[in-house]
């Protein structure tokens, strides 16, 4: 996840905003998202030679293949926009995940996750990196909650030499009806594992959200963002829909 | 005929529960002699022989003596080499022993319980009394932890029944209908249902379930596999026929929430009764379709030499174990598995040709409905928006007929089931019919079922959904004869 792998004291670059669930997407079966986020009150000022995000909007286009019960592959496609440089191809990642079969009966759904991948300099400073994410979640009734303990590192770029980041993010929500589930979302980046940073040197967002239930085909998720960090963009506005489509054989 | 005086020398070299008074009814009789072996052997075993003080007992205090006696307990049973589980079982095997019975002749049977809860046995599909019926709902009594309890009934009528647990599981996987308490009530009538070769009893189930999202949004049950008789596909001994035979299948569903299908490839099942009620019209079909604890009775002739599963047609159903082989004599190949076989059933095609037209007494809208209690809960149901236990009682008046308009406003499909009743299917997406008698019908979502219920058995009277979630989730109500 982009977002979450941008080390902290630079610019943030927001292109998926999103706490995983342990859920992967079914065999014989395609998920196609647009994630759309603006930066309404975000970084304004060059950053090295890499471009402010204030007023940025960011369109991800993430397409997740379905591999059999316990697997799928995500590709993603950022794209930024911004006053006067236009539609920009900022990168491409690629994520294996593999879950916990849900036949094995755990207690909890447990999944992880693992992305590689290059965004331009002008974008992010360092052009390769590498995300790997443990995802647990639960539903209980109309509680549901997930923790994603994302450890991140750069492969290629100036923040080589910071080592492993620890970036997680939280979800927890409540089913209000069939159709609307409402909750917070938080992200963060506290820095090198080995060196955490300071509370004013964190990234740290909190998105109140609603995830919308109208189809088993589509998803829905809206929320606005506050960074109450001076490392943080200050509001984000995000949304998520998402459409699966199957395809192949019905068994 | 006390079967299993005393079960432990009436044990074979397998370990299996050795079917003493019913081998006759097998022409594979090994199919039904499972390798079970009891949790706590010892408890088990000593409980089963020490069965034998407590009957004679009952027999010098002057009370009736069983006919047969049924035994639960825990169990560890072998589905596969690779796959045992532990549930709760009757005289140590699955499905539980065929009980085969004559229609109009009493019977006693004895149940002992060696589980540390309550239990209770209900006679499926039996017209009999409220206190022999086997739900507590109606009142019957619960046969207490580690004890035992007497059940007097005529059977009646003729045909392929059940006997299964009626214990509420709730919430919890591993008790009601998820276990393996379940075996065949065959009653045999004066007039049997025609000439065959053999005769064949098949008993589906499922196991290891879980809870899993469903594309609706509501919690459902799934499993991790299936069987056929208490084994996997593969792991049993196949069904030998010879060609030309007329081979009578007897197929139960027992599992506790899924429908299942059913084919045998190159073969068509005749269809002579529907939860053991002879059909008016006897058609043949390529697939049958089993709600939970549906039953069918259907001949096949075997007419297409060769090597066969008889099972799911639906890959991951079948491949989770559900189909058992069928061989002709002298063949011997990989079995030709049911694919690409049209899931196609339609109780209409065994009704009459053309539709008896009956007037009722009584229309009784039953109108089935749920609420949503969370994406990680099991949805609350109704019936005519009232959930069990807090529904009043639906009267019925004696001797008349009640049109119940089984009109299903959910998602989810519903084997609707009566007690101690059948009822006659009138109409099914607004198609009229007559002729079929069931006692269970599936009422697909968003559709309505009518049957006509003739009040002719007093007492009170269970009605429920078969799904064992639902039911346990407010799907039940009783009907009260006024």
């Amino acid at each position: 996840m982009l977002a979450a792998a941008i080390p902290l004291a630079r610019a943030q670059n927001n292109y998926e905003i999103q706490v995983y669930g342990a859920d992967t997407v079914a065999p014989r079966t395609t998920m196609v998202e647009l994630h759309s986020n603006f930066t309404a009150d975000g970084q304004k000022n060059f950053v090295g030679t890499q471009y402010p995000d204030n007023h940025a909007e960011h369109e991800t286009i993430e397409i997740t293949q379905g591999i059999n019960d316990w697997s799928e592959v995500g590709f993603y496609i950022f794209t930024s926009e911004r006053s006067g440089q236009g539609v920009q191809w900022v990168g491409d990642h690629l994520r294996p995940r593999v879950r916990i079969p849900e036949k094995w009966r755990w207690p909890v759904g447990v999944s992880l996750s693992t992305e590689v991948g290059y965004q331009r300099a002008r974008y992010a400073p360092d052009t390769w990196d590498w995300e790997i994410r443990p995802i647990i979640d639960k539903t209980s009734g109309r509680w549901y909650w997930a923790v994603n303990p994302a450890l991140e590192r750069a492969w290629h770029g100036p923040d080589v030499k910071l080592g492993i980041d620890f970036s997680p993010s939280v979800k927890v929500s409540y089913d209000f009806t069939k159709k609307i589930t409402g909750g917070v979302e938080y992200y963060a980046d506290y820095g090198s594992i080995t060196n955490i940073a300071s509370l004013h040197d964190q990234q740290q967002q909190i998105f109140p959200a609603i995830d919308l239930n109208v189809s088993p085909d589509w998803e829905f998720n809206f929320g606005v963002g506050i960074g109450p960090t001076a490392a943080t963009d200050h509001w984000i506005i995000k949304c998520i829909v998402g459409r699966r489509f199957q395809w192949g054989k019905k068994r | 005929m006390l079967d299993n005086e005393c079960m432990v020398g009436a044990r074979d070299s397998n370990g299996g529960a050795l079917l003493r008074n019913f081998t006759g009814m097998f022409t594979s009789r090994r199919k039904f002699l499972r390798r079970a072996s009891f949790i706590g052997a010892s408890v088990a075993l000593s409980g089963a022989a020490q069965s034998c003080s407590p009957l004679f007992a009952l027999n010098q205090a002057g009370a009736p003596a069983p006919d047969y006696r049924i035994e639960i307990a825990e169990i560890e049973w072998e589905l596969s080499p690779k796959k045992k589980i532990r549930t709760v079982a009757y005289d140590g095997q699955i499905p539980g022993r065929l009980l085969n019975l004559t229609e109009g002749k009493p019977v006693t049977i004895e149940i002992v319980n060696h589980l540390d809860r309550e239990e209770i046995v209900h006679w499926h599909g039996q017209w009999i009394p409220v206190e022999a019926d086997g739900a507590m709902e109606e009142g019957s009594p619960m046969t207490p932890a580690g004890g035992s309890t007497l059940v007097q009934f005529t059977p009646r009528p003729a045909g392929l029944h059940w006997y299964h647990t009626h214990a509420m599981a709730g919430h919890d996987l591993k008790l009601g209908l998820f276990t393996g308490q379940s075996g065949v009530l065959h009653v045999a009538a004066a007039n049997d249902l025609g000439s065959y070769d053999q005769q064949q009893f098949i008993v589906l189930h499922d196991w290891e379930p879980y809870y899993s999202a469903s594309g609706d949004g509501s919690l459902m049950v799934m499993y991790v596999c299936g069987s056929i008789n208490g084994r996997m596909l593969g792991y049993d001994a196949p069904i030998q026929v010879r060609g030309g035979q007329r081979v009578l299948f007897h197929i139960l569903n027992a599992s506790a929430t899924e429908p299942h299908w059913l084919s045998l490839p190159g073969h068509r099942f005749k269809v002579l009764a529907l939860d053991g009620a002879p059909v008016a019209t006897e058609a043949s079909v390529e697939t049958l379709r089993l709600g939970p604890a549906e039953r069918v009775t259907a001949l096949v002739t075997m007419d297409t030499p060769g090597v066969f599963v008889l099972g799911e047609p639906r890959d991951e159903f079948r491949n989770a174990g559900m189909g058992t082989v069928v061989e002709y004599a002298g063949r011997s190949s990989k079995p030709v598995a049911p694919r690409d076989v049209k899931l196609q059933w339609d109780y209409r095609a065994f009704a009459d040709p053309k539709p008896v037209v009956r007037k009722p007494d009584v229309i009784m809208p039953l109108v089935f409905t749920s609420r949503f209690k969370g994406h990680g809960a099991l949805d609350q149901w109704m019936i005519n928006g009232k959930s069990w236990p807090t529904s009043e009682p639906i009267l019925l008046r004696e001797g008349l007929r009640h049109r119940l308009v089984f009109d299903n406003r959910s998602t989810d499909d519903h084997p609707i089931h009566l007690h101690r009743h059948n009822f006659e299917l009138i109409s099914v997406r607004g198609a009229a019919l007559s002729g079929v008698h069931k006692d269970v019908v599936i009422v697909e979502a968003g559709t309505i079922v009518e049957a006509d219920l003739v009040a002719n058995n007093p007492g009170d009277t269970l009605f429920h959904c078969h799904q064992q979630d639902h039911m346990d989730s407010g799907f039940m109500a009783l009907f009260r004869y006024s």
